[in-house]
């Protein structure tokens, strides 16, 4: 059984080898297709006094004046020795420019995503065990709201009233106003990540809230469901033994399915709050055209999605053991 | 529904525990908060075009400006341009140091401009040929022909230390400027206290944080009573939260329309795009658009009454001419349409040997300022038989399209450089400068004089005479290459204790430039 564990982890390893790829030869082509000028983007304003001559001498710089398969053969030899390259907005090696970013997203993004994973699954097995009540009814229109309202919107909203109206939380950014970054506190620290957490958490919580609740109905309705309570089990029980356990794979397989939403969500949250995370540099690197930026974040993303699914996939058989031993063995040929 | 209220609890312990409250200061503040954007996000280098506007902060520049635009000494003691126009030659003061207490010298004012040069950022240093450091406080720097308006550089250049200077060099600036970096947290907020080297007067305000933050969050701010300065957007103005006092800046920040000059005759640019209109190829044509246009109108309309008529791309600034303003005459107007050819028809629209005096006018899509600019100088047009058709396009097609058609574009900045861009014959269809292919023998030789002058003073009569000269020029009196329209009003809220003192006349960009006289700021209260 656990012999077939290192040929999972290859096939995963080369699927996603394969995957990079793809993602990077695409990304490369929207970015080289993509109407953005990345001369123009850098210079801003500045062109209204920078002439054709200093232009190439920017192209030149930073090798926009070959023909983009070279480009790209180039940028694919310096990946391949570990090098990302410079960020031509940052005026920075990329690397570092995402160290710093992930940094800051980690803590926030993997904070939303646990709670709003939980916050979901507990409202959904209530809601789905007390279907049609005043409960359900509260709980689905709370979901239905929030899957409709825009994250930077509600961001704006609760930072006018909390922030404004109460003075409650800061208005911005991840550290107090003027105070150096060494001297801030944990506390602090977590007092600045209240809203931004709060948004992210709250929009998260919806879709996990309205899927579990669909599949605890199901399963309120089955016959095993019945048989236990016609045995004289109580509704939460029922729930808790047999719902919960049942909505947990459509839950996780929903969380982990979010992931590239949540971080969608975060690049609006980190807008409002001033929260300098990977969100707002992907946003950077698209709107002027930093390819190897836009790169760079596309693969990091794509390494996490994949990652996120393939625990996913470990998960079912850890919550489900009637799922094969081995994860992924029946994509065999 | 207990959650809720447990989660306001907590959110009131963690507030008490941090002791968030606006009390009253009792003495004079010498820490300020600003929110007034300018981030630059690839970092404070002077090379690569830091302090392109406002102040440079942590770098000192060779020369200044003061609030009317006159030329001040700053770390330059003199300076002179050779009888050929060739070469500027520059004594520096003695006494300037950097923020890491190293001497300022003539070999650190070579190095910056030699290497700005060649630093691929957005400077264009093309006309420099070398920077020399001939002793410890001179330095000659050579140009390659004359060219007056290099003298931008002596403005915005800021020195950087030659021995120091390298690739990290934009996220650790040192300098000679009034302020060193204390921290920068990228996409947050920068931290700045006083430099203890600096040369000049001295700042009251030890300490200055800049947060980075977006218009409605650093509005949010303010309300909250977190900030001191904000710039706020004319759809905003008006409503200073308490404490605050509205402060509104006059700007060269324009708006107006390019009219391509050339008749459509398929010529292309060279990008291949198509070049010239048969409408407003007519000077008539042009000219009555300017009379025709009520620019008073446009700013109550459009911006809500915070703006200024425009005339030119520079108004006010010292090498505009005031003499080149026309003003609203609809009647005018008319008559020179009617001189020209151009005969109302049944539908109110003139036309000329079956032309119909219509055109779209093209604006980004994207700005609700621009369109609302445009629809209103429509229904001004109208009234003259001009129609106008507003077109929102993204600037991808204004690309293609502003050789053949009128775009609203928004220019204006400290230097005279510009109208050369914008009218300057050898300019047509250069990126976005001169996209009407403007293009006349005097003009050009105006401008040819203004930048063979013997100094930036003595170059403003010329640049003068090229937007009109008593006989023609580039201005809606003349050739009227544009119409501009508007100057967009800068708006800020300022703590009610913060005195600015005068302003500058700003440049397109809202925000930053403010800092350009930031060594004059003072607080009122006690």
């Amino acid at each position: 059984m656990t012999s077939n564990w290192p040929l999972f982890v290859t096939l995963r390893i080369v699927r996603l080898a394969f995957l990079l790829a793809a993602v990077a030869v695409v990304a490369f082509m929207l970015a080289k297709m993509s109407p953005v000028d990345p001369v123009q983007a850098y210079l801003g304003p500045a062109i209204a006094k920078v002439g054709p001559e200093q232009q190439d001498l920017i192209a030149q710089k930073w090798g926009l004046d070959q023909p983009p398969l070279t480009q790209f053969g180039k940028w694919l030899g310096n990946v391949a020795q570990g090098d990302l390259g410079t960020s031509m907005t940052y005026n920075e090696p990329v690397a570092d420019v995402l160290a710093k970013r992930v940094r800051a997203s980690l803590p926030l993004m993997a904070m939303a995503w646990l709670l709003s994973g939980l916050l979901g699954f507990i409202l959904g097995v209530t809601a789905g065990a007390m279907a049609d009540t005043w409960v359900d009814r509260i709980i689905r229109t709370y979901a239905y709201v929030l899957a409709s309202t825009p994250t930077f919107w509600l961001a704006i909203v609760l930072l006018v009233v909390f922030s404004v109206g109460l003075a409650w939380t800061p208005v911005c950014c991840a550290a107090p106003i003027g105070v150096l970054p060494q001297d801030v506190t944990v506390l602090e620290r977590l007092h600045h990540l209240i809203l931004p957490l709060i948004a992210l958490t709250v929009l998260g919580v919806a879709q996990i809230t309205l899927h579990t609740r669909a599949k605890m109905i199901e399963i309120m309705q089955s016959d095993f469901a019945l048989y236990a309570r016609a045995q004289g089990a109580s509704l939460a029980d029922v729930a808790i033994r047999h719902g919960a356990r049942n909505t947990a794979l459509p839950a996780i397989t929903v969380l982990f399915a979010s992931l590239g939403e949540l971080f969608g969500g975060s690049v609006l949250a980190e807008q409002v709050f001033a929260y300098p995370g990977l969100g707002r540099a992907a946003v950077q690197a698209g709107v002027s055209g930093d390819v190897p930026l836009l790169l760079a974040v596309a693969l990091c993303l794509t390494v996490f999605v994949s990652i996120g699914n393939t625990i996913a996939d470990i998960l079912y058989h850890v919550v489900d053991p009637r799922i094969g031993a081995t994860p992924d063995m029946e994509i065999r040929p | 529904m207990t959650m809720p209220i447990s989660g306001t609890l907590s959110l009131i312990a963690v507030s008490l525990l941090l002791g968030v409250s606006t009390s009253a200061l009792a003495a004079p503040k010498t820490d300020l908060v600003l929110a007034i954007g300018g981030e630059p996000d690839e970092g404070y280098d002077p090379l690569l075009g830091w302090g392109r506007y406002g102040h440079p902060l942590f770098q000192s520049t060779l020369l200044t400006r003061d609030a009317h635009m006159r030329t001040q000494p700053e770390l330059a003691k003199s300076w002179y341009l050779s009888e050929d126009r060739l070469t500027w030659t520059i004594e520096l003061r003695p006494d300037a140091k950097f923020s890491d207490g190293t001497s300022l010298t003539a070999r650190d004012v070579a190095f910056t401009f030699n290497h700005a040069k060649t630093a691929g950022g957005e400077l264009d240093l093309g006309v420099l040929e070398q920077a020399k450091a001939i002793d410890d406080t001179t330095v000659q720097i050579k140009l390659s022909r004359p060219w007056i308006t290099f003298s931008d550089f002596l403005f915005t250049l800021g020195i950087v230390p030659a021995d120091s200077y390298g690739p990290e060099y934009a996220r650790n600036p040192v300098g000679s400027g009034p302020y060193e970096m204390v921290s920068w947290t990228e996409g947050e907020q920068l931290i700045v206290k006083k430099n203890p080297y600096f040369y000049g007067k001295q700042s009251p305000f030890e300490r200055i944080t800049f947060l980075f933050t977006g218009e409605d969050t650093s509005l949010a701010a303010a309300f909250a009573g977190q900030v001191d300065v904000v710039s706020v957007p004319a759809t905003s103005a008006d409503a200073p939260p308490t404490g605050f006092k509205q402060i509104v800046v006059d700007t060269v920040d324009n708006r107006g329309i390019s009219l391509p000059m050339s008749a459509d005759d398929s010529k292309t640019s060279p990008d291949g795009y198509p070049v010239g209109n048969n409408v407003t190829s007519d000077p008539a044509v042009r000219q009555a658009i300017n009379l025709g246009v009520d620019r008073e109108q446009i700013v109550e309309v459009a911006l809500f009454g915070h703006g200024t008529p425009a005339y030119g791309p520079a108004d006010g600034l010292p090498w505009s001419n005031p003499e080149a303003a026309v003003d609203h005459d609809p009647e005018a107007a008319q008559a020179l349409l009617e001189d020209a050819g151009w005969t109302v028809g049944t539908d109110g629209i003139r036309s000329k040997d079956g032309i119909r005096a219509s055109f779209p006018l093209i604006y980004p899509a994207s700005d609700s300022t621009r369109q609302a600019i445009v629809i209103s100088a429509a229904e001004q047009l109208k009234d003259i038989g001009i129609e106008v058709v507003p077109q929102g396009k993204s600037w991808d097609d204004i690309e293609r399209l502003m050789h053949a058609n009128p775009v609203l574009f928004g220019w204006g900045s400290h230097t005279p450089q510009e109208a050369y861009s914008l009218y300057q014959s050898s300019m047509g269809g250069q990126g976005y400068f001169n996209p009407g292919f403007f293009s006349n023998p005097q003009v050009d030789a105006h401008f040819a004089s203004a930048q063979a002058a013997e100094s930036l003073e003595a170059s403003y009569p010329h640049w003068q005479a090229a937007e009109w000269d008593g006989q023609t020029g580039y201005s809606g009196k003349g050739l009227a290459g544009w119409a501009w329209l508007v100057n967009l009003d800068h708006i800020y809220y300022v703590n009610e204790c913060i005195d600015l003192g005068p302003t500058q006349i700003e440049p397109h960009g809202h925000g930053w430039p403010i800092t350009s006289l930031i060594q004059n700021w003072t607080w009122t209260c006690d």
